[in-house]
């Protein structure tokens, strides 16, 4: 059940973000956000400016969990698509792997159909590209490494005394 | 667990508040979010109910800048204390990397606090994790009431490992900084000590441009084709899977004009299609939506624009389409 840090790599990243054009472009969705499912976001395509990502991220994820514990109340192990219907926009959410949820933002200009027909063949192609990520974080693992203890303690504390102080 | 982007230089840390009901956990998170510089934070998102008591958890991101030359970020979260709430309360703790038990030190409260830290031990073993091994500090909070536990009797009964404590007043930010700054470090150094923070520079080229939103440049571009379609609104009852089985790269210009036979049922809808010149209005349209495919501007001559007479006009599109393809 325990899984190691999530690492993504400048590489998987390109080829995250191609996949994600590519299904925004496919389906003629807004935007489309990438997440783990521990809530962080992992990365962002399309019109996503007007939107608080982090916090969506977080919650998407909240929701994501949420639902999985009613599935498996009721007996499965997962459910792997979710959809919210609003007035004008949409979201359609899928799982990625073990780790990731994918989620389309779109409106009335497409149709769910479309969405979840790009979505699903996307989310295999992520797979893919997670499943290579997750090797390449094993041999990296070596490779990274710091020297000055010091410095970097005297980084952290200086930035924490910066931020977290009363003075509002 | 930490999340790790080489491509975007950022770290991401999951720090939980935990404890029993009504201790304190929101009003920390709330004395951060009034405190803190407000670029360095998001909102406070809170999953409450009416009565203002957390029903899955209050979410604080806070940005604490470049460390290691790595954008660090800490996920704030709270989980709801009551016991009603386990199957929650539980979910907040997945992929956490720093804990502060938030204890009621009130003398009444002390069973709740006990109950609420066995909880934790147990909703972390489901993970795999042990509360042993996460970075945690404890913070026992309500100093300021009458009838409260002394902090000997709190370690002795909450802390006996000794690991880092705090006497706080949360209501009035007393030790909340405090608390923070100590739980920050230890997840930092944790991070640290699992060589998350690279020796070697890496190389960020595309991270700031992608950040910025969609490449327009990797969006078709428009098309020049002009036809003039009249159908039916019967095409609505086509099954949406029909038509989003055309590939797009499949598809051809429209080039003649069709016009199928009219029943005294059907309503007839006219469609203009006209890509190669832009009105002004749609320009506009354009501007203040978001993207839509270059090549589909559609002007309607007749009917409601409405959403949905516009996406009848997208189905309509796609079956023309396949019909010209065949």
């Amino acid at each position: 059940m325990k899984q190691g840090d999530l690492v993504i790599y400048e590489e998987q990243i390109e080829k995250i973000e191609k996949a994600l054009c590519r299904l925004i472009k496919d389906s003629q969705a807004k935007c489309v956000l990438l997440v783990d499912k521990d809530g962080h976001l992992i990365t962002r395509q399309g019109f996503t400016q007007s939107l608080d990502t982090t916090a969506l991220a977080a919650l998407l994820a909240g929701s994501f969990a949420s639902t999985r514990e009613i599935a498996r109340l009721v007996g499965e192990p997962e459910f792997s698509v979710l959809f919210h219907q609003g007035k004008k926009d949409h979201i359609h959410i899928t799982l990625v792997g073990e780790r990731t949820i994918l989620a389309v933002i779109f409106d009335d200009r497409t149709t769910i159909g479309m969405v979840r027909l790009y979505a699903k063949e996307a989310s295999e192609n992520l797979e893919r590209i997670f499943s290579t990520v997750n090797r390449q974080h094993h041999q990296a693992e070596d490779q990274n490494r710091i020297d000055s203890d010091s410095e970097f303690s005297t980084s952290l504390e200086n930035r924490l005394d910066d931020i977290f102080s009363d003075q509002s | 667990m930490a999340s790790i982007n080489y491509a975007f230089k950022e770290i991401s840390c999951k720090i939980v508040f935990y404890g029993p009901g009504l201790s304190g956990k929101t009003t920390n998170l709330q004395y951060v979010h009034q405190k803190i510089p407000p670029q360095t934070r998001g909102d406070l998102i809170s999953l409450a109910t009416d009565q203002d008591r957390t029903l899955y958890f209050d979410f604080l991101p806070v940005d604490i800048g470049r460390i290691y030359g790595f954008s660090t970020k800490f996920q704030l979260y709270t989980v709801p204390g009551q016991v009603y709430y386990n199957a929650t309360r539980k979910l907040v703790l997945r992929g956490v990397d720093g804990l502060v038990f938030v204890a009621d030190s009130q003398k009444c409260k002390m069973d709740e606090n006990i109950e609420s830290f066995q909880n934790l031990a147990e909703n972390l073993s489901e993970y795999g994790y042990n509360v042993d091994k996460i970075p945690l500090v404890f913070q026992y909070n309500k100093r300021d009431l009458p009838d409260i536990s002394s902090v000997e009797e709190l370690e002795k009964t909450l802390n006996p490992k000794r690991l880092p404590y705090f006497e706080a007043v949360a209501t009035k930010g007393m030790s909340v900084f405090d608390t923070l700054k100590c739980i920050s470090k230890l997840v930092l150094d944790q991070a640290k000590r699992k060589q998350l923070f690279p020796e070697r520079e890496i190389k960020v080229s595309e991270a700031e441009k992608v950040s910025a939103g969609l490449d327009l440049s990797q969006m078709p571009q428009p098309e020049p084709m002009k036809a003039t379609v009249s159908s039916s609104t019967a095409v609505e009852n086509s099954t949406p899977q029909t038509v989003t089985t055309i590939p797009k790269k499949e598809r051809e210009p429209l080039s003649e004009e069709m016009t199928p036979k009219e029943t005294q049922q059907e309503k007839r809808l006219e469609i203009e299609l006209d890509v190669g010149e832009i009105t002004e209005e749609e320009k506009v349209k354009m501007d203040q939506t978001s993207f839509r495919e270059s090549s589909t501007i559609i002007s309607w001559s007749a009917g409601k624009s409405d959403k949905k007479t516009k996406s009848k006009g997208f189905f309509l599109l796609h079956i023309f389409n396949k019909l010209f393809k065949r």
